[in-house]
């Protein structure tokens, strides 16, 4: 179990300070998928940078439950492969310092082998299609056997039809080793395709949290779906109630977003 | 394997050079011609005299630049690791980078006397910057997005430097690294021809010195081809030991 309690982030720009994040709690049980869902800006970049331990958060607190925090595995919207490894050492590359090389290379071939990739461990990243290059990521995160994989808007730079597929590979990966997910997007749809809960986040703020009680794998053609996405839209694009619509520097990209906004 | 063309213009600058000296045009004395030179070259091979001053050369550029080598990799490292450092002492670094080594030949020669020392000195006075530069600036252009990948698995400050940023500047070093080599070549050569009693540029001052153009330009030629060697070997050096940089490997020729 994770906890994010009250979890705030503000950045002092010049004379303004940018709230990036503001009172966000929320609990992600164990072996459960979170999407969170936002516009570009609102901040779900910045909530996982802190889950992930790569930024603190300026107020509230994480909590990680059960004897301290175990593995995490973070897949970010650009593979980020080491372009001196090839596709086995980009996945062995959290390991080594563990493991015997040998038991590392077989973990290695096992993740690569698990996101289809086994013919291409001698493959240098840049030889690598998007896709492909997005695979060896997701083996890299799931090589440690992580019990919390993070991902930020991971298939987010892939075409539709490789992204259908990655999602499918995704729950089924979910499926068969039961990580706890939090998987970032600004696609509705695949928010919803994806979650068990919905967050949605604007302008730093949760401005909805939904509960998808539906099978995986789901049809994005699904009149339940369909269901799911109108009514997050909606919030998403309604205008935003007076107390929260703070000013200008409010609502610009925090530091951490722009960095990954296309 | 040199190209068809490029064959092509190697001969026919050879043939103007012949051209040049047969038909008179140029004195012999000025220029001797391609054949007087690869005569020199073929005596001075037999007689042992050019490999005495080729191996004295060289080992004044490999000492050097091996020493440089040791001093402006961690001196780079270390800048990069330290901002304070940086803007302590990378003024003056930048205002003694402005110094051709040459100028300070005087002052070697006066502190360390005209022998090996004052050699392997100025070498590594001409090609520490480079290198440092190479290290420095690779360092400083590493993808920030990478190192997050580290600290995602718990990555020390050290794993950080030695698993992600270091291999990341490497096409940078190797830059700075044959720019480096090249100058070596280029700073021994002229400290040879300043203060020496045996070297390539030696063998060079003492022909002219002689009236023996020939010998002069048959020096130049093996300068010549020594570079180009050295750089070839450090290149296949490099292709073998990182097949990953293979392509970047045709830039910044030095």
């Amino acid at each position: 179990m994770l906890e994010a309690r009250h979890l705030g982030k503000s950045y002092r720009l010049g004379e303004a300070d940018v709230v990036a994040l503001a009172d966000v709690s929320l609990a992600f049980p164990r072996g459960s998928i979170t999407t969170v869902v936002g516009r570009s800006g609102c901040g779900k970049t910045t909530l996982l940078r802190i889950l992930a331990g790569l930024e603190r958060p300026t107020s509230g607190a994480l909590v990680r439950g059960e004897a301290g925090a175990g593995r995490t595995g973070v897949v970010f919207q650009e593979a980020r492969l080491m372009p001196w490894l090839d596709a086995l050492g980009n996945v062995a590359f959290g390991l080594r310092r563990r493991l015997p090389a040998a038991l590392a290379e077989e973990r290695s071939r096992a993740a690569l082998d698990m996101v289809g990739l086994a013919a291409f461990a001698d493959a240098m990243p840049g030889q690598l299609s998007g896709g492909m290059a997005q695979r060896v990521a997701i083996a890299r995160a799931l090589v440690t056997e992580p019990d919390l994989l993070l991902l930020d808007e991971p298939f987010a730079a892939l075409d539709a039809f490789t992204r259908r597929a990655m999602q499918g590979e995704l729950v089924a990966i979910w499926q068969a080793k039961r990580p706890t997910i939090v998987f970032v997007t600004h696609d509705v749809e695949e928010a919803v395709l994806l979650g068990q809960h919905v967050l949605e986040l604007e302008r730093g703020r949760v401005v909805g949290f939904e509960p998808v009680d539906l099978p995986f794998p789901r049809d994005p053609t699904d009149a339940a779906v369909n269901g799911h996405r109108r009514r997050i839209l909606a919030k998403l694009t309604a205008p935003p109630p007076p107390h929260a619509a703070g000013g200008p520097a409010v609502s610009s990209a925090s530091p951490a977003d722009k960095e990954t906004a296309p | 394997m040199p190209r068809l063309s490029t064959l092509a213009v190697l001969l026919a600058t050879l043939a103007a050079w012949h051209l040049a000296s047969a038909s008179g045009w140029v004195s012999p004395f000025l220029l001797p011609s391609p054949r007087t030179v690869f005569e020199t070259l073929i005596d001075l091979s037999v007689s042992g005299v050019l490999a005495k001053h080729v191996l004295v050369s060289l080992r004044r550029v490999v000492s050097g630049y091996l020493l440089a080598i040791a001093l402006a990799v961690p001196v780079a490292v270390l800048f990069s690791l330290s901002r304070p450092l940086r803007s302590m002492v990378e003024p003056l670094l930048e205002f003694l980078r402005q110094i051709p080594p040459l100028a300070m030949m005087p002052l070697l020669i006066l502190w360390l006397g005209i022998g090996e020392a004052q050699k392997v000195g100025i070498i590594v006075l001409s090609c520490f910057f480079p290198i440092f530069l190479g290290v420095r600036g690779g360092i400083a252009a590493v993808d920030r997005k990478l190192i997050d990948v580290g600290t995602v698995y718990g990555f020390s400050r050290t794993e950080i430097m030695l698993r992600i940023v270091l291999p990341s500047a490497l096409p940078s070093i190797v830059v700075g690294l044959r720019i480096g080599l090249g100058y070596s070549w280029r700073a021994l050569v002229g400290a040879e021809l300043i203060a020496s009693s045996a070297g390539l540029g030696y063998m060079i001052v003492d022909a002219e010195n002689l009236a023996r153009t020939d010998i002069v330009l048959a020096g130049i030629l093996v300068i010549g081809l020594l570079g180009l060697v050295s750089d070839h070997l450090l290149r296949a050096l490099i292709r073998r030991k990182v097949r990953w940089l293979a392509e970047d490997l045709e830039m910044a020729r030095a």
